[in-house]
């Protein structure tokens, strides 16, 4: 037991240094991976994990006779929370979320704190002994406290009152509500009634369960079924569609949603809003194939206000493709993404 | 644990070297050439041993990978003909040759792949998968293909889609490593910098690479060997460099690149005339060159582009008296510049697949009465249109004039492929548009970002390389402009000067005009700003441009008097509740006694 105490102990200092390292960029920062798409869970799974091993630490300082104040415990967990979310949490979330994390975690430490009288005591004494000011250390100390803290509060107030040119933020609807109908190249389709006419199974019937059944596999990778290939010459009916949806997509569409269909593509990174990410389960997976339709062929242009349409650079692209290869296209990211097209039932 | 590792890797290079000795039988050439030097291999160099050929079922498996996710650019047989193919430049690799760029072998041999180990430095196909090639449409396959796939994939292209070479022919094949990893950096000191200035131009790397290694020495007459047009990298722009691994500022990638070659084009290796010294020198002074921020401090990278990460306001600052117009004037120098990206016009007919010019370094001042800024980008020439061109500045719709987009296949006599370097140019060109009223304008709303629209107009200025600079009125992406000659003439270029490969354009207008026609400008406010690029060698005219987001101009403010007041009063306030709380302590301790 002892010796699984000492591991675990170990290996959280090893693994702080590595992400204090990581943070001030002496070991590159990909040195632990954040894996996309799994980012909350691996999160969660860190921080357990240091959670976990901070207590290992604590306890084998306290067997050894060096124990940690519990003062000292608390402000350097805050600290580190504070740091791991600022620094470690890949793509940074905004400073209000974190403050928001902040104060959950320093009422959490809060409550550790105060959770018995005597751990109360224990917390509070080292403030008081500054307070007292009864030995020299902390008479020095004190004096250093009641000058610094108006200077550093001086500061960051000066700080927060400078005129702030940082960009204003603008809260868009990605999804916006989308109309009943839409006219497309003449003809009117009601996005409730209209169907993909390429997904059909070998009949020629519109058949969702067939197609359904030979999208890429979901997990890592996202491959093809292996008798599922669109290259394969003799493939007929739907899976030529996708093949043909996808000449279309890779000639007009990848340059900015990416040749992997994740919104990351050759022109992306000058655009903003950025190009939408098909892999992401917030976006086609949530998403009706006529509101796709609809979103394809009437572009950015053809958004109501909500969505930005002065800002989005989305082609209407009824002004470069046929209604055919529109649908061909929506089916081959579908078929691309391993996802089902939301159904009105 | 090292130990134990170099010195298996010993023995198996050992039985490796006996096994092929004697089927090779000629021996002792090269058996234990460490170095080197002596040996009749270029110095920093060792060779190596064919890799084993991967198993069927890993070849079986990457054509499942291959053909979900890589046929699209590379194409049915590997010869980089997908559907994309021909919109994008630079191409999709042709694997059929086993031509491939990015190596740590010599130049003309197959790269690095070892289907049981993705290790850094010895696997060059597996990390040009893994990274991709910044500045292409190749992405990074990190954390969408598994290390495993990515092996797959690369099994699947080395043995079936390389058809003239193979990996284990011992009678054809070499492998020539460049010892990377063992061999010690020179530090890029000034010294080292200058000598590599100096080489760049004894080694003639800047007859292709342009004087200031802005790509525009040799730009309109490079070839791949396939017979597709090229063009030089630019050593400013480190970031799209192919080689760089996604870690662009590592002076290693460019030694790298310069002592392995880039096959399947001119680029090619120095390894026989440099030596390694020298190799470093030249690195570091390329390295040197790529863009900096004000401390001289790399730009931060985003590693999701991998390009340099922006900042959409442009500050411009208050300065005193005349707006300079030498761009080195101290004035201009001490602003902050701040990067503009650019994509290609991909939104209405003519897109622009391929746009040359991707960023565009902006800095801008004003005083009381008007605003300036300072345009700098790069492009390889300055194009400046032969002859009288057929439209009128204000017209956009030029397709009744055969300004048309291209075709998406190869071979069609309009593709890109077929025009690319050989377009009828037109003029240099950059715009920018703000919106007019932007004052009424109910936020967030702005008009379009393609030269507004009919509710909302928009103040375009442009200037041509033909030196004109003009004020237009935008009110749709097909509507054509209109003139606003009363503004144009209040406008100044104060300078416009294209100099080794670098467009810097200097344009003042003033800050207030008519409120119902130009933009209006006040201080502390974002006025929505998009900029606009033409490169007239691409052939870039009309909607055929690149284009900007939406980005924000704003005159910053003098710093006001109360950023100095509160945080005072708040500091005079915790002095006195800190003598509360000391007194209280004090009051109670005595109480307790």
């Amino acid at each position: 037991m002892k010796g699984l105490l000492w591991i675990a102990g170990l290996a959280g200092a090893v693994a702080v240094v590595v992400l204090v390292l990581m943070i001030f960029g002496l070991l590159p920062a990909n040195t632990v991976k954040l894996v996309e798409g799994y980012m909350p869970m691996q999160m969660l799974f860190e921080l357990a994990f240091f959670v976990g091993v901070f207590s290992a630490i604590s306890f084998l300082l306290n067997k050894s006779g060096f124990p940690l104040p519990r003062f000292w415990q608390g402000i350097a967990f805050i600290a580190f929370i504070l740091m791991y979310l600022k620094y470690r949490v890949y793509p940074p979330i905004p400073f209000s979320v974190r403050a928001m994390y902040g104060t959950v975690t320093i009422v959490g430490v809060f409550m550790w704190m105060s959770g018995n009288e005597e751990d109360w005591r224990k917390f509070k004494q080292p403030i008081l002994n500054v307070l007292d000011a009864g030995t020299r250390f902390h008479k020095t100390l004190r004096t250093g406290y009641l000058i610094g803290i108006p200077i550093l509060l001086w500061g960051f107030s000066y700080n927060s009152f400078l005129p702030n040119l940082d960009e204003p933020i603008e809260l868009r609807t990605v999804h916006p509500a989308p109309p009943a109908s839409t006219k497309v190249h003449g003809k009117t389709f009601v996005l409730q009634t209209s169907q993909n006419p390429y997904r059909v199974n070998p009949e020629g019937k519109y058949d969702q369960e067939y197609t359904n059944a030979q999208i890429v596999e979901q997990g890592m990778g996202r491959l093809m079924k292996p008798n599922a290939n669109p290259w394969d010459p003799k493939a007929e009916g739907y899976l030529k569609y996708v093949r043909e949806g996808g000449e279309i997509f890779f000639q007009n569409c990848h340059f900015c949603h990416g040749d992997n269909l994740n919104g990351r593509g050759l022109h992306a990174f000058a655009f903003n809003p950025i190009p939408a990410n098909f892999t992401d389960p917030g976006t086609i997976a949530q998403l009706q194939e006529t509101f796709i339709f609809w979103r394809v062929s009437k572009g950015g242009i053809g958004l109501p206000r909500e969505g930005f349409p002065w800002a989005s650079v989305m082609p209407p692209w009824e002004q470069h493709l046929t209604t055919d290869e529109i649908w061909k296209v929506v089916l081959f990211e579908y078929w691309h993404t391993g996802y089902y097209p939301r159904t009105w039932d | 644990m090292r130990n134990l590792r170099s010195r298996s890797k010993l023995i198996l290079i050992l039985i490796a070297a006996v096994g092929i000795t004697m089927v090779s039988g000629s021996a002792g050439v090269w058996t234990f050439a460490e170095e080197g030097s002596g040996s009749g291999l270029p110095e920093g160099f060792k060779k190596g041993d064919l890799p084993p050929l991967p198993p069927a079922e890993m070849i079986e498996a990457g054509k499942r990978v291959y053909f979900t996710k890589c046929v699209w650019c590379h194409g049915v047989d590997g010869a980089g003909d997908g559907p994309s193919a021909d919109r994008l430049w630079p191409r999709p690799r042709n694997f059929n040759q086993g031509t491939f760029k990015i190596r740590h072998t010599a130049s003309g041999e197959l790269p690095l792949f070892d289907y049981r180990k993705p290790t850094p430095g010895q696997n060059d196909l597996f990390e040009t998968v893994t990274h991709g090639l910044p500045g292409s449409a190749m992405p990074s396959w990190e954390g969408i293909l598994t290390e495993e796939q990515r092996l797959q994939v690369l099994s699947f292209v080395t043995t079936q889609l390389v058809k003239d070479r193979r990996y284990d022919d011992k009678e054809t094949e070499t492998l020539t490593m460049l010892q990377l990893d063992s061999i010690k950096p020179i530090p890029p000191s000034k010294e080292s910098i200058e000598k590599g200035a100096q080489l760049v131009v004894d080694k003639k790397c800047i007859e292709c690479h342009g004087i200031n290694g802005r790509g525009d020495g040799n730009a309109f007459n490079l070839k791949d060997d396939w017979g597709f047009p090229i063009q030089p990298a630019s050593w400013h722009k480190c970031w799209n460099f192919r080689g760089s691994r996604q870690d662009a500022y590592n002076v290693k990638n460019i030694f790298r690149t310069f002592s392995t070659g880039v096959n399947g084009t001119p680029m090619p290796s120095f390894a026989d005339n440099t030596t390694v010294e020298e190799r470093w020198h030249i690195a570091n002074f390329v390295q040197s060159l790529c863009e900096r921020d004000t401390n001289g401090e790399p730009l931060p990278i985003d590693p999701l582009t991998d390009k340099p990460k922006v900042n959409f306001v442009i500050r411009s600052g208050p300065v005193e008296g005349d707006i300079p117009d030498d761009p080195q004037h101290e004035l201009w120098q001490k602003r902050e510049r701040r990067i503009v990206l650019f994509g290609g016009q991909i939104t209405h007919k003519p897109r622009n697949f391929v746009n040359r010019i991707d960023d565009v370094w902006v800095r801008s001042i004003y005083n009381n009465k008007t605003i300036a800024f300072m345009f700098q980008w790069e492009d390889r020439s300055k194009s400046v249109a032969e002859k009288k061109l057929p439209f009128q500045p204000t017209e956009v719709n030029l397709d009744t004039y055969g300004i048309k987009e291209q075709p998406p296949k190869t071979g069609e006599p309009d593709s890109i492929a077929a025009n690319q370097n050989k377009y009828t140019v037109y003029n240099d060109a950059f715009a920018f548009q703000f919106p007019v009223k932007w004052q009424e304008l109910p936020p967030p709303e702005k008009p379009r970002f393609l030269w507004g629209d009919e509710k909302y107009h928009v103040d375009i200025t442009k200037w041509s390389a033909d030196g004109s600079l003009k004020a237009f009125t935008g009110s749709g992406w097909d509507q054509d402009f209109e003139d606003r000659d009363d503004f144009t003439e209040k406008m100044k270029l104060l300078k416009a000067e294209w100099k080794d490969g670098l467009w810097t354009l200097m344009i003042q207008r003033p800050i207030k005009g008519d409120y119902d026609e130009d933009t209006y400008f006040e201080m502390g406010k974002y006025i929505p700003t998009v900029f606009f690029a033409w490169d007239g060698h691409n052939g870039d005219i009309g909607r055929k441009m690149a284009v900007s987001a939406f980005y924000y101009t704003i005159l910053e403010p003098p710093i006001p008097k109360e950023t100095y007041i509160y945080p005072t009063l708040i500091a005079v306030g915790v002095v006195i509740l800190e003598g509360w709380v000391l007194t209280r302590r004090a009051n109670k301790k005595k109480g307790k006694i």
